[in-house]
């Protein structure tokens, strides 16, 4: 099916984007790689407007001040493999990078469209939300740009919805430096190696120290309306030692914290059954570290 | 014009295919690029229940969206079938069976236009009862689904020999098993797409991606109330076509009543998703096999049971038992053998004929029943295998004459390359040991005609050749090109008979009303018919070449060879005369003028099945050993397939390149078909009908392969070729099946092997073990 806007704007600025927002009824395009593939499908989330956002090139890049990792929205996917300060502070997002799609769609994709397109299988959302990291929000208010900070944990209310309201835009994520010593692990999987939504993925980070985790954090993808942190596994994995009894009983709780759906991609057993192995396979990891 | 020619030959060099640098570069013109003036564009509105009666159809809004031509329902038609057994009305009326089944067509100047029609059109449904599995639909009052079919019953199959009953009393090993084979559905690149235009005489032109022009419009016209005289097929380039295109498929006619009621050309396409649930899929099918062994390994007899799902309508799926049948029956030495199977009418999709063509299945059954058995009698899978392959000159019991065979090399070449034996005992020790990953080693074989098949009134295929003043060949061919590559086999083969370079050749074969007759694309046999076709043109052509060229020199036209451009002396290869110029002089001779033109119409030397399904249909056949070499991950229930080792008898090769990507293609589908790929289909709709969700195999997949040949001469074939691109696509998933249980000691009846599957098996086979513990 085709669809027709009546508008089309490319904003060079954030000033720019929030006042065309504000005037309502407008779809954001960044990456257009999940756009493009649900107007095709559905029509779903068309306005009248069509508002480029590519062109603020602030929005590009990873940065860093102080303690704190800044990641514009519009970093693409192939940026997140590449960038250096990326590779210093957090690679588990690299890492997670190297499993996105393909090299075509990375170079495309954002991280602030992953974020805004609230699928409950959104890969770099894992990670971020291991890494306790923040959306910054922007909209036009009263003739400026007001800016409004989410956890990431809260932004997400159910598949394909979030706290982010029509008029607003996202603008960069963010989160603090791990510590020394935290180890941030990804993994997802499906029938195929490559090109793959994710039927389960897992992301797990912590300080880890004599086979055990610290400031645990364990957040699944694909098993429930929206990504989630896992707290009762994180608790029963703090400071644990990660020899294979505890791991299978941190297994047994993460079991009975997902609430998975059958669909045409895997059944509700079967990402149980992922979660328990990827989290074995993950924590075995650690363990090692 | 004195040095000396060498004798050199292009059978078995790598030719690149004509299209493919055009292909490669984004250049092609596929058909659906094409853009005709006036063109309009059309679109088919479906069913969107599986089995109900249609109470009304309003398309008085989409009417009057600005830009919609016309509108055709049922009512603008004859009503007459399309189809195999023409139960396929191109508009359905009153009744739809399922969730393809068309509606109404319209049609507009854009897309858009035509879209926002479709949505308007307004259709009251009264729901039927629905049937989806044929067991069901066989049942004693099960809705009929079509008034002249009584108990849903499509097409049967039946052939026996021999007595199964007393050979089961001679086995010491019965083995009785049910098989669920799925629907996988070919995935062209190209969605479809054809465009209908009239004259005004009220001939018409079809642009479309068939693969049996001739034939077509035999099977197109009386849908049209048209005579098959009228209609000219062009062939425009297709993404892909793998037996999709062999019937005509209601979306055509389709077109043409939109065309002849605006008297403007038509293009009507799918959409992907449309390419996915309403295109022609591979038959699935149901087996309940019975074969039985002696403890000396000897094979005692085969019974097989095959239950199709017909699905609403009819086309060559419900056939397909015609080729399973040639296996069962045929593939290694079985003296008692007897198939029987049913197609029921269900309101689900239905199957067109698809690479491989019933063998896939059929093989998936009897490879893996071979592993069974072997099994059973304590002999490992090659031993097995190799004391009840059949030698040459063995027939089977269908009559297929083994006059050459191959099977034994091809089993011992596959084992030797492989070492298969030493692994294979390796792995099955490994079995139950711990660790996550466990690998596996597992063979299938199976054969499969490779010099057509007799199923029309003529498997033949005709060639013209004309030379031209430059020693430039047309050569006209009926055998179409949907990517297989006989563009390049006969360029080749021209070339050879002609000594002519391959540049110097253009292939014409597109368009019905320039090229002679020819059966289509189907059963592996282009290569073999339509190369032997067009070898026997330019031989014609080369005799009279060369006595134009005896008459013109003082040497016998016996002692003359054709090579580089020239005439030469056949025992030293010094140059005679080129043969350009020789053309210019035969034509160029007043009254004696003469041209070279030549033309050959090639019937193999096969008969049609006659009563039991006897019948040596086929002019040769071949066989072909693989072997899978796949890691299992126990957790996930991933499977990896590491290597594919193909041997397959192929009589010559001719183009190098081209028979490997034959290979490396066909391999792709029967990993798909083995790992992957499954149509997901609830209440008879498609569920996953995009490459999202419908798993195609990746390049990140593709497991290395390694190809042996085994090379002698087929005696009617063209320089000894024969017909090799099914078998690729039928062996690999049950190779793979026979690997995975080498590893974890698990079989499964219902491919494809996805890692759900695998992993609950594993869990399962686990907590068996625990609880008999
Ligand atoms: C072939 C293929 C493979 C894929 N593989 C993966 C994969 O492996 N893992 C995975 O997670 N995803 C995958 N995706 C999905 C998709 O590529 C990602 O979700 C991607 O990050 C989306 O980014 P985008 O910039 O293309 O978003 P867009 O399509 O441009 O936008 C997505 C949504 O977010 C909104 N939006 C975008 N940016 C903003 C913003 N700054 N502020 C407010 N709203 C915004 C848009 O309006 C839209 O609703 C795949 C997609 C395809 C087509």
């Amino acid at each position: 099916m085709m669809i027709e806007y009546e508008e089309y704007l490319a904003a060079t600025s954030v000033a720019e984007a929030t006042q065309a927002l504000a005037n309502g009824n407008v779809t954001v395009v960044a990456g257009g790689t999940d756009l493009m593939v649900q107007t095709a499908a559905s029509g779903r989330g068309v306005g009248t407007t069509l508002l480029n956002v590519r062109r603020i090139a602030d929005l590009r890049g990873v940065t860093v001040d102080g303690g704190r990792v800044t990641i514009g929205a519009l970093t693409t996917i192939t940026d997140m493999l590449t960038d250096g300060v990326v590779a210093d502070t957090a690679p588990v997002l690299a890492e997670t990078a190297d499993r996105f799609a393909s090299n075509q769609i990375r170079n495309m994709a954002t991280v602030g469209g992953n974020i805004c397109n609230a699928s409950p299988a959104g890969d770099m959302i894992i990670p971020l939300m291991v890494l306790d990291a923040d959306v910054e929000l922007s909209s036009w208010v009263d003739g400026a740009v007001a800016t409004r900070t989410v956890a990431l944990n809260e932004f997400f209310t159910g598949p394909g919805k979030s706290v982010k309201t029509a008029n607003e835009l996202l603008t960069s994520v963010s989160f603090n430096r791990p510590a020394e010593g935290f180890v941030g692990q990804f993994g997802k999987t499906g029938p195929r190696p490559a090109l793959e939504i994710s039927m389960v993925s897992v992301g797990v980070g912590g300080v880890a120290s004599n086979g055990s985790l610290t400031n645990a954090r364990v957040v699944y993808g694909a098993v429930a309306p929206t990504p989630i942190r896992a707290s009762k596994t994180e608790a029963a994995l703090e400071g644990t030692s990660l020899d294979d009894a505890s791991i299978q009983s941190v297994l047994d709780v993460a079991d009975s914290e997902v609430n998975p759906i059958s669909d045409v991609r895997a059944s509700d057993w079967y990402r149980r059954h992922l979660v328990r192995v990827m989290t074995q396979e993950v924590l075995e990891s650690v363990a090692n570290v | 014009m004195s040095e000396a020619i060498e004798k050199t030959t292009l059978i078995g060099k790598s030719i690149t295919k004509p299209d493919a640098p055009d292909k490669s570069n984004g250049r092609t013109r596929y058909i659906n690029d094409m853009v005709l003036p006036r063109m309009l564009v059309a679109k088919i509105k479906r069913s969107d229940r599986a089995h109900a009666k249609v109470l009304s159809i309003d398309t008085s809004k989409a009417a009057a969206v600005p830009g919609i031509q016309a509108i055709v329902t049922a009512d603008d038609t004859p009503m007459v079938g399309v189809g195999v057994t023409k139960d396929n009305p191109p508009l359905k009326k009153d009744i739809v069976l399922s969730m393809r089944d068309e509606l109404v067509a319209v049609a507009g100047e854009t897309e858009e236009a035509v879209d926002k029609a479709l949505a308007l059109i307004e259709i009251e449904y009264e729901d039927l009862p629905a049937i989806f599995d044929p067991a069901e639909a066989l049942e004693e009052g099960a809705h009929q689904m079509h008034d002249d079919k009584p108990g849903n019953l499509s097409l049967g199959y039946q052939t026996v020999h021999g007595d199964i009953k007393q050979a089961e009393k001679n086995s010491d090993h019965v083995l009785d098993e049910v098989y669920d084979v799925h629907y996988v559905t070919h995935v062209c690149m190209g969605p479809g797409c054809v465009i209908a235009d009239f004259d005004t005489h009220g001939k018409l032109t079809m642009y479309t991606q068939t693969q049996y022009p001739y034939n077509y419009k035999m099977d197109l016209a009386p849908s049209l109330g048209m005579h098959p005289g009228d209609i000219r097929v062009i062939q425009p380039p297709v993404g892909g076509a793998f037996g999709s295109k062999l019937d005509v498929y209601p979306f055509e006619p389709i077109a043409v009543f939109l065309a002849k009621k605006t008297r403007r050309p038509v293009k009507l396409f799918f959409s992907r998703e449309e390419e996915f649930s309403a295109s022609p899929t591979r038959q699935p099918a149901r087996f309940h096999i019975r074969a039985g062994v002696k403890n000396d390994g000897t094979l005692t007899f085969r019974d097989v049971d095959a239950l199709l799902n017909n699905g609403s309508h009819t086309s060559w799926g419900a056939t397909t038992p015609f080729v399973m049948m040639r296996t069962f029956t045929g593939h290694f030495r079985v003296p008692d053998v007897e198939f029987r199977s049913r197609a029921a009418y269900t309101n689900m999709p239905y199957a067109g004929s698809f690479r491989g063509y019933g063998n896939v299945q059929a093989t998936y059954v009897t490879a893996t029943v071979m592993d069974k058995l072997a099994e059973a009698v304590n002999m490992d899978p090659i031993s097995f295998r190799l004391m009840n392959a059949q030698k040459a000159g063995e027939v089977t019991p269908q009559n297929s004459k083994l006059e050459e065979c191959f099977l034994g090399e091809c089993i011992e070449t596959v084992a030797e390359k492989t070492n298969f034996l030493e692994q294979y005992n390796a792995f099955k020790a490994e079995q139950d040991s711990p660790g996550r990953y466990k690998k596996g080693i597992g063979i299938a074989t199976s054969f499969h005609n490779a010099g057509g098949a007799k199923i029309h009134k003529s498997d033949g295929c005709g060639t013209v050749i004309m030379l031209d003043d430059y020693a430039r060949a047309t050569v006209i061919t009926g055998a179409s090109e949907i990517g297989q590559g006989i563009d390049a086999v006969l360029t080749q083969i021209v070339a050879e008979e002609l000594g002519i370079p391959t540049e110097s050749i253009t292939l014409v074969n597109n368009d019905s009303a320039i090229g002679p007759w020819d059966v289509g694309v189907h059963a592996s046999r282009t290569t073999f018919i339509a190369g032997n076709s067009a070898k026997r043109a330019a031989r014609k052509a080369r005799d009279q070449i060369l006595d134009a060229a005896a008459q013109r020199s003082n040497v016998a036209a016996e002692e003359l060879d054709l090579r580089g451009g020239s005439v030469v002396q056949n025992d030293n290869g010094v140059p005679v005369m080129k043969i350009d110029s020789l053309l210019r002089k035969m034509h160029f001779a007043g009254e004696d003028a003469e041209l070279v033109i030549t033309h050959d119409y090639y019937e193999p030397p096969s008969e049609p099945e006659g009563d039991n399904h006897v019948g040596d249909i086929s002019a040769a056949y071949s066989h072909g050993a693989y072997v899978a070499e796949v890691t299992v991950d126990t957790w996930t229930g991933v499977v990896k397939l590491n290597k594919m080792t193909a041997v397959q008898d192929v009589g010559r090769v001719v183009n190098k390149l081209g028979i490997e990507g034959q290979m490396e293609g066909g391999i792709a589908f029967g990993i798909g078909y083995g790992l992957t790929e499954e149509m997901i289909i609830e209440d008879g709709e498609v569920k996953n009908p995009n490459f999202r969700d419908y798993k195609v195999m990746t390049a990140p997949e593709a497991p290395e392969l390694e190809f042996h040949f085994i090379e002698n001469d087929d005696p009617d074939g063209p320089f000894g070729a024969k017909g090799i691109a099914e078998l690729p696509t039928i062996i690999p998933a049950p190779a793979i099946a026979n690997a995975v249980y080498n590893a974890i000691g698990i079989r499964f009846n219902n491919p494809p092997l996805t890692p759900e599957k695998v992993a609950r098996a594993i869990v399962e086979k686990q907590a068996a073990k625990v609880a008999a513990e």
